[in-house]
């Protein structure tokens, strides 16, 4: 099988030849820039700069030889605009703290504040107020919520759309030409498409806009689903009605098996114990929008759907199901409820695991290498069952993992792959 | 119904508007300011605590209940103070160094305030010795120390370290997604919560209240 045919059947529920490995398809499966560096000097690859193409999280590209490297399957198409509102097309120099040289998109501009902390820009514009603050000594930005004060009686969901729209004309010439590309890979390709999450908190404070309006402040806009429901309906109702059309145009410039799956959303519905609102929340303010997303795209395209949601969900699987989600990433097993037998068990013929191959909150970063492979080959075990499984990490690979840790952990799925295919 | 009891109910609510009018209608009928707190106001934020257990309530009910906790607070506050009322211990709070992340710290801080402590927040990206200057300096009974992020977690360690070698008397709570009991016992922590409910029960029993 290639790459392609291997991460389309898993897809279908069929069992592939052998797993397929996904690092740096999406945004919630990438892998920091200073492991993507560490990783290519372990493989012996050209040594050059690496290409951060998500500024937000310090996501690293995957470049093919790396990837092949790697023994990856799945290669993305990214967004046409990072997280703050710059393309990643052309490049520059940059320097991370005296100690990791880069690549980074051309309007990627910074400044240092008097803590020695970074601050980045929207649209890399520097007369307008930072939106971004890296911690000095970090390895990622956080958002830097900009918010008016919130008066309810005047209260305009159109104030939450600025960033939802019309895509442009050059956003579908994009996807014209990422799809031209993609039609042709011999990877699985996962796509991101705009405007589909529904109040993701890491987009709510809109690091991409200069001037954001509306509920824009992470704390209010929790309190918010509660409190403002219709307020957040008629956000959802404007945003689906866009999406939609959106879709379609990028459906049609891009030809419908460029993709074989899109990343529909990154809201997170789990906390480490616990969801962030009950079932029945849930199926109220998001499920009726999530099924006209899924619906459109099950209706007219090939694309499987794709949910990134961190932490105890498995309360919410079926809901996310019912939604018409194909695929649940990142699958975070340690979380409460999220034992991976009884994932694979209870819902695996239901939904694809894009994740949960090992935990990076303990035994990615500070495990020893062999905890690291006893782990994967028990997570592959486990989830590769008649399909249905994309390996990958729960969540991103960090900044500080040990190399040699994330060495093991692909050893490990080629080990497993070999004992599964007798090679 | 009366105002006070009104407050209770505006407050497990999560009506801050409603709560605000109630406690000013209160202490302006002659209610003794001690009283709202003792009777209303915290009773109400350990049933908010209660339905977040028993998962009746999630994040934006606590943070609702907690705003409108606050708002009553701001009232009584300076009548507390003015009386010399003690609070029934003194907390300081932060995320660590290199941390920016604060929904949880400051969650577990209303809920801390709402339990009748006095808390001293330093928000986020917090170095070792602002900790121990303002654990020092307010003599604080606990210390709770927030990390979101797994790479936080070696400054959270450094904290504790830096706390314990200072010799202060104040107790260390840790908290946050990537945190476990283990990790607090692995770190000379002396206690760990997985939610501000958690917490506050762990600092009761720490002043023995």
């Amino acid at each position: 099988m290639t790459s392609r045919e291997r991460l389309q059947a898993t897809l279908r529920h069929e069992q592939p030849d052998r797993i397929p490995v996904d690092f740096g398809g999406t945004g919630t499966t990438g892998v920091h820039a200073s492991i993507v560096a560490g990783l290519r000097d372990y493989y012996g690859l050209e040594p050059r700069p690496v290409k951060v193409h998500e500024p937000y999280q310090m996501l690293g590209l995957i470049e093919p030889d790396l990837r092949d490297a790697m023994g990856l399957d799945v290669e993305g198409v990214f967004a046409p605009q990072t997280m703050f509102g710059f393309p990643a097309r052309q490049w520059k120099p940059f320097r991370l703290w005296d100690r990791l040289d880069l690549l980074v998109p051309v309007d990627f501009n910074t400044t240092v504040d008097a803590n020695g902390d970074l601050l980045i820009y929207p649209e890399g514009d520097l007369s307008a107020p930072p939106s971004g603050r890296m911690p000095n000594g970090g390895h990622f930005f956080d958002t830097i919520v900009r918010q008016d004060p919130i008066d309810d009686d005047h209260l305009d969901p159109a104030d939450n759309l600025e960033e939802f729209g019309p895509i442009s004309d050059d956003d579908v010439a994009y996807y014209r030409d990422a799809g031209r590309i993609a039609s042709a890979s011999k990877w699985g390709v996962i796509a991101a498409i705009p405007g589909t999450y529904l109040g993701d908190i890491a987009l709510v404070p809109a690091p991409f806009l200069k001037h954001p309006k509306g509920i824009r402040d992470i704390t209010e806009w929790y309190m918010s689903t509660r409190s403002r429901r219709p307020y957040i309906h008629r956000m959802f109702e404007k945003q689906v009605e866009y999406a939609c059309a959106n879709m379609a145009r990028i459906h049609a410039a891009a030809g419908d098996h460029a993709f074989d799956a899109v990343f529909v959303c990154g809201t997170d519905f789990g906390t480490q114990t616990s969801t962030f609102c009950s079932v029945s929340s849930f199926r109220e303010l998001w499920l009726p929008y999530y099924q006209q997303i899924n619906g459109w795209i099950h209706r007219n395209t090939h694309w499987k759907t794709f949910k990134h949601s961190c932490g105890a969900v498995e309360k919410l699987i079926p809901s996310f199901i019912d939604a018409g989600f194909d695929i649940l990433n990142p699958v975070q097993c340690s979380a409460a409820g999220m034992d991976a037998r009884h994932l694979k068990r209870t819902y695996g013929a239901s939904i694809v695991f894009w994740g949960g191959g090992v935990d990076t909150q303990k035994t990615l970063p500070f495990g020893t290498p062999e905890e690291v492979r006893r782990e994967v080959l028990d997570r592959c075990e486990v989830f590769s069952r008649d399909g249905g499984f994309v390996f990958n990490t729960i969540h991103n690979l960090q900044a500080g993992t040990p190399i040699p840790n994330a060495v093991a952990m692909l050893d490990a799925v080629r080990e497993f792959n070999q004992g599964a295919t007798g090679g | 119904m009366d105002d006070a009891r009104q407050l209770y109910e505006a407050i497990v609510a999560g009506d801050a508007k409603t709560a605000v009018r109630l406690t000013r209608a209160a202490l302006d009928a002659g209610v003794i300011p001690l009283d709202l707190v003792s009777r209303e106001m915290i009773p109400a934020m350990d049933e908010v605590g209660r339905r977040f257990q028993c998962e009746e309530y999630f994040v934006p009910e606590l943070l609702l209940a907690a705003r409108a906790m606050k708002g009553a607070l701001d009232l009584v506050r300076p009548l507390l103070a003015a009386g010399g009322v003690e609070p029934i211990g003194r907390v300081v709070v932060g995320t660590v160094k290199g941390d920016l992340h604060d929904i949880g710290k400051n969650l577990v801080a209303s809920m801390l305030e709402g339990a009748g402590f006095e808390i001293i927040d330093l928000g986020t990206d917090v170095a070792p010795a602002r900790f121990i200057q303002a654990i020092q300096e307010k003599n604080a009974d606990v210390a709770c120390l927030s990390a979101l992020l797994t790479v936080s977690m070696p400054a959270m360690r450094d904290t504790v370290a830096a706390i314990r070698h200072a010799g202060v008397r104040a107790k260390v709570l840790i908290g946050g997604a990537p945190v476990t009991q283990q990790f607090a016992d692995e770190i000379g922590a002396d206690g760990y919560s997985d939610n501000a409910n958690g917490a506050v029960g762990l600092a009761r029993k720490f002043i023995g209240s």
